[in-house]
């Protein structure tokens, strides 16, 4: 893992990619900070974290499009994948490395909250929980960036998908005055979800019968949970929404109220991402 | 040392490698011989664990490449048909990070090395650039990469393609040295390689095996019954009547007319019987001179079209 995590570091190093993701953060940062708090006058550190998340949208892709897509196109991945390296060393080293790429970029602008502080106390506990929640926020982002790259072999399509994927995330929570919130919009909602597993399973299984079925059980399932409880479908797409939401978690982080449970949710939205990677190249070696 | 055990892979509903079985021994250099697209890539790259078989199995000393994997990717190295390059390392760069990857360990990882670059002749390009080199360097980097970590097995799938003659030569040499102390399996789909190359072949077509033995049993099973091409100066129908007389002739093939007043036949014998004396003394007593005689042994290369070519086919050619 290690052996994969320096590679990639030093390739980020060889090609441009890694300058133009910190050239490009830190002028974005610098902008932000010097006309939201210096010119202004303005102490308040953390809205400007909160505000410059939007470079994630356009910084992730550049940083994450080759990690995995490269080596298929090049046949690379036929010199990691026959060593006897795991998938999982491979897939987690080369995410710790884009993830690093980011911690060096962010650490560079530990030196504005300094700068602040020679014109009047800041808030250090609120900055330091405003840079937890930042830097959990990008590592998700670069989960699905990493994920994106194992789909495919061309690295714009890569950037394009991962771009806008990350726009999804981001307009997600502010759908939510144009989503319907009837019955029976949620009855159709769930109803497309579960066609979905149902159409996962068919592709996994091969087998009409277990197919047929579980379509069925699905269909009873949602019946039933529709008698049992009339209001079980009210806003289901809103429910939905609000629990995949990353930009909702942040806000506690840049507000100052640091807990628990948003640092869980995005240390297991990673997981879950780099675990959907690492089975899409088991996959892929299967098929 | 390996056993292919009715190895399938299936791409939808096309079969790219059925049913295959083989073993190869310790020290042995396995030729593995088909036309472009017969399912030697495939049949490698399942071998190596780069892909999984459909059905069927591999194990390398008896350990399944399913089951146990790391174990069994430790003892092998392998070329694949494109050598797995970064272009934008350099040579020294890419191979300490292969020697890391392997988990060589940092003691010898030097003196292996220097051994290797010794081998491939690859020291005078040590710190350039991967992306600057030449096909033939970068195929032998690609052999050096494979040789790293001293694998128990060596897969080379097409490990001469791009190179030029002078170098053809000087790789084959080094397989045949390598295979002193490692066993081998090679692909191609070029004969004269093969043969010089390796102690036993395999020949696949449409991913299953077609022949298998050593280069001389399968050039002398195939051409048990030998083939004469003649030019006679004599009239055809007496000439194909003499030769019709003949015992031990199993088919006259009259080739036409090449030269005036001579007549080319292509006579097959029955097996083990030498026609050549026969025909002479039958056709010097009737005193139609014998212009030309040439037996036509099968060459690999006929063995190779005669069993990776439908019949009909052949035909055509002929």
């Amino acid at each position: 893992m290690l052996a994969i995590l320096k590679r990639e570091l030093k390739t980020y190093f060889l090609t441009p990619v890694g300058y133009i993701f910190m050239g490009f953060f830190l002028l974005i940062s610098g902008f932000f900070f010097a006309f939201g708090n210096l010119f202004q006058g303005n102490p308040s550190y953390n809205s400007m974290l909160g505000t410059i998340t939007f470079v994630f949208m356009i910084l992730v892709p550049i940083l994450t499009m080759r990690l995995l897509a490269e080596e298929t196109r090049q046949k690379t991945d036929q010199l990691l994948l026959t060593s006897p390296l795991r998938v999982t060393q491979i897939v987690l080293g080369k995410y710790l490395a884009a993830v690093a790429v980011f911690l060096l970029t962010v650490a560079v602008t530990f030196v504005y909250p300094i700068i602040l502080s020679f014109y009047g106390s800041i808030a250090i506990a609120e900055i330091i929980g405003g840079y937890i929640g930042f830097l959990l926020l990008g590592a998700s982002f670069i989960a699905v960036g990493l994920f994106v790259s194992s789909l495919t072999e061309n690295q714009v399509v890569a950037a394009v998908v991962t771009f806008s994927m990350l726009l999804f995330f981001w307009i997600m929570d502010g759908l939510h005055q144009y989503l319907p919130n009837t019955t029976t919009s949620g009855i159709v909602f769930i109803s497309l979800l579960l066609c979905g597993l149902v159409l996962i399973i068919h592709r996994g299984a091969k087998n009409l019968f277990i197919t047929v079925l579980t379509g069925l059980v699905s269909a009873a399932g949602i019946t039933i949970g529709y008698f049992v409880n009339n209001f079980l479908y009210d806003g289901l797409i809103l429910k939905f929404i609000e629990r995949l939401s990353l930009l909702k978690r942040f806000e506690p982080f840049i507000s100052g109220n640091l807990s628990l449970g948003p640092v869980v949710f995005f240390l297991s939205f990673i997981t879950f991402f780099i675990f959907l990677t690492i089975q899409m190249i088991e996959k892929r070696r299967w098929n | 040392m390996i056993q292919v055990e009715n190895l399938t892979k299936r791409y939808g509903q096309h079969i790219a490698v059925d049913q295959l079985n083989f073993t190869v021994n310790q020290g042995e250099i396995l030729g593995f011989l088909g036309p472009n697209g017969a399912g030697k890539s495939t049949t490698m790259n399942i071998i190596t664990g780069y892909i999984s078989a459909t059905s069927g199995s591999v194990k390398i000393n008896g350990l399944d490449i399913l089951e146990q994997p790391q174990a069994v990717k430790q003892k092998i190295g392998y070329l694949p048909e494109f050598p797995p390059l970064y272009g934008e390392m350099t040579v020294k760069e890419y191979l300490d990070f292969v020697s890391e990857i392997k988990h060589v360990s940092p003691n010898v990882k030097q003196a292996n090395l220097d051994k290797i670059v010794d081998l491939v002749k690859i020291a005078d390009v040590w710190n350039r650039l991967i992306k600057n080199l030449s096909k033939g360097y970068k195929q032998r980097i690609g052999l050096a990469q494979a040789l790293i970590g001293n694998p128990e097995i060596l897969i080379l799938d097409e490990p001469t393609v791009g190179l030029d003659p002078k170098q053809i030569i000087e790789i084959r040499n080094l397989i045949k040295d390598l295979g002193k102390e490692h066993t081998i399996i090679l692909s191609s789909h070029i004969l004269p390689e093969v043969s010089a190359v390796c102690e036993r072949l395999i020949i696949i077509n449409n991913g299953k095996i077609v022949a298998g033995d050593t280069p001389e049993n399968l050039s002398k099973n195939l051409s048990a019954s030998s083939k004469l091409s003649l030019r006679v100066a004599g009239p055809k129908d007496q000439v194909l009547k003499i030769l019709n007389n003949l015992t031990g002739v199993k088919e006259i093939l009259p080739q036409g007319i090449k030269e005036p007043n001579t007549i080319d036949i292509l006579i097959e014998a029955e097996k083990d019987t030498d026609l050549r004396r026969p025909i002479f003394n039958a056709l010097s007593q009737s005193n139609y001179p014998i212009l030309m005689m040439r037996s036509l042994d099968l060459t690999l290369e006929d063995i190779f079209l005669h069993v990776t070519t439908e019949e009909e086919h052949l035909e055509e050619v002929s």
